[in-house]
């Protein structure tokens, strides 16, 4: 016989329940989890061997949470600079979901640390949907993308706690609108703080570092 | 291709209802999502077809709702309609929004066959 069941079930409440649970892991351990998300080729790696030494420089121990189709070779990049990494190959999958960040968070020791830094999976359209259990998230653009991909890709954009656009000092030669992109930006997200950095020159580097300190006073109560 | 994920959680759900509520087959599902998750159809209907392959989900039909967006304004506190590409308020032109409603992928309604 034929049955209807009428219900209401989120149907990421799997992952929900797990990112909660991640994040107030990070919470009590004072801290704070940024997820970073931007496409391939943007800088995340670059941008975290430029940031994880000027974090230390301020007494904050960081851990890379990497998340690539294949490899290591993010994570043999990071090591000389994080506190610890973790690298995790989702052979094929398109994000990082919070269940695989609950596994890397098992094997950190969290009483060392300051900061968890997710480097996701590059990609600007899947990682935006799926919470991983992070305080903020930060989305990426290099100028070498274009300036109309706030426009194209607006999910990455407008969840952002801060948005960052890399590779400023290629501004003039590739031509980047940068009036552009700010408009495009103005119509998904005025609240986020913006923010230009060269990661390879550690241009920009000060403001970036500051904006993550503030926000680990703010989300942990480590302060 | 994140429409893999999203259905194989939905996967998870059903045969948890199916045990539920001894359903030997499930025949028809009705998912709905919020226009701002990005939800491809064509594609969760792949990746949908694809996991439910040997389940006692094999070959239900899934029907996808889509609904329109809502936020209130953080800055003006008016409550509006954003669209996946301006999330701007009509009244002070800030885009602050906290979403009530978009993001959200809920399954709604399950019909199966019991078992005998």
């Amino acid at each position: 016989m034929s049955k209807q069941i009428n219900v209401v079930k989120n149907v990421l409440d799997a992952n929900d329940a797990l990112a909660a649970s991640n994040r107030s892991r990070l919470s009590q351990a004072g801290v704070l989890g940024v997820n970073l998300t931007s496409a391939p080729g943007s800088g995340k790696t670059t941008l975290l061997e430029a940031t994880l030494p000027a974090l230390a420089e301020r007494d904050i121990a960081t851990a890379v949470i990497v998340g690539d189709l294949q490899t290591s070779r993010d994570a043999q990049r990071l090591e000389p600079y994080a506190a610890e990494v973790i690298q995790i190959n989702t052979e094929g999958g398109c994000h990082l979901s919070a269940s695989q960040v609950a596994t890397a968070l098992d094997a950190l020791d969290l009483g060392r640390l300051g900061m968890v830094v997710i480097e996701n999976v590059g990609n600007m359209v899947c990682p935006a949907g799926f919470d991983l259990g992070e305080h903020v998230r930060v989305a990426m653009l290099s100028t070498t993308e274009g300036d109309d991909k706030a426009a194209k890709y607006p999910t990455l954009f407008q969840p952002a706690d801060v948005i960052l656009l890399n590779k400023i000092d290629l501004i003039d030669i590739l031509e980047f609108d940068r009036s552009r992109f700010l408009a495009d930006l103005d119509q998904l997200n005025t609240a986020a703080a913006r923010l230009e950095l060269a990661a390879k020159h550690s241009t920009g580097l000060e403001a970036w570092v500051d904006w993550l300190l503030t926000a680990r006073a703010k989300h942990t109560a480590a302060g | 291709m994140h429409e893999m994920s999203i259905a194989n959680e939905l996967l998870g759900q059903l045969e948890a209802i199916a045990a539920e509520n001894g359903l030997a087959r499930i025949e028809q599902l009705t998912i709905r999502a919020g226009e701002l998750r990005g939800i491809v159809p064509e594609a969760l209907q792949i990746a949908w077809a694809s996991v439910a392959e040997g389940t006692v989900a094999e070959g239900a039909e899934l029907t996808l709702d889509i609904v329109a967006a809502s936020a209130r304004c953080e800055a003006c506190g008016l409550t509006y309609q954003p669209t996946v590409d301006c999330y701007l308020c009509p009244q002070c032109n800030q885009a602050r929004p906290e979403l009530l409603s978009g993001n959200e992928i809920l399954l709604t309604r399950v019909t199966g066959t019991e078992e005998t």
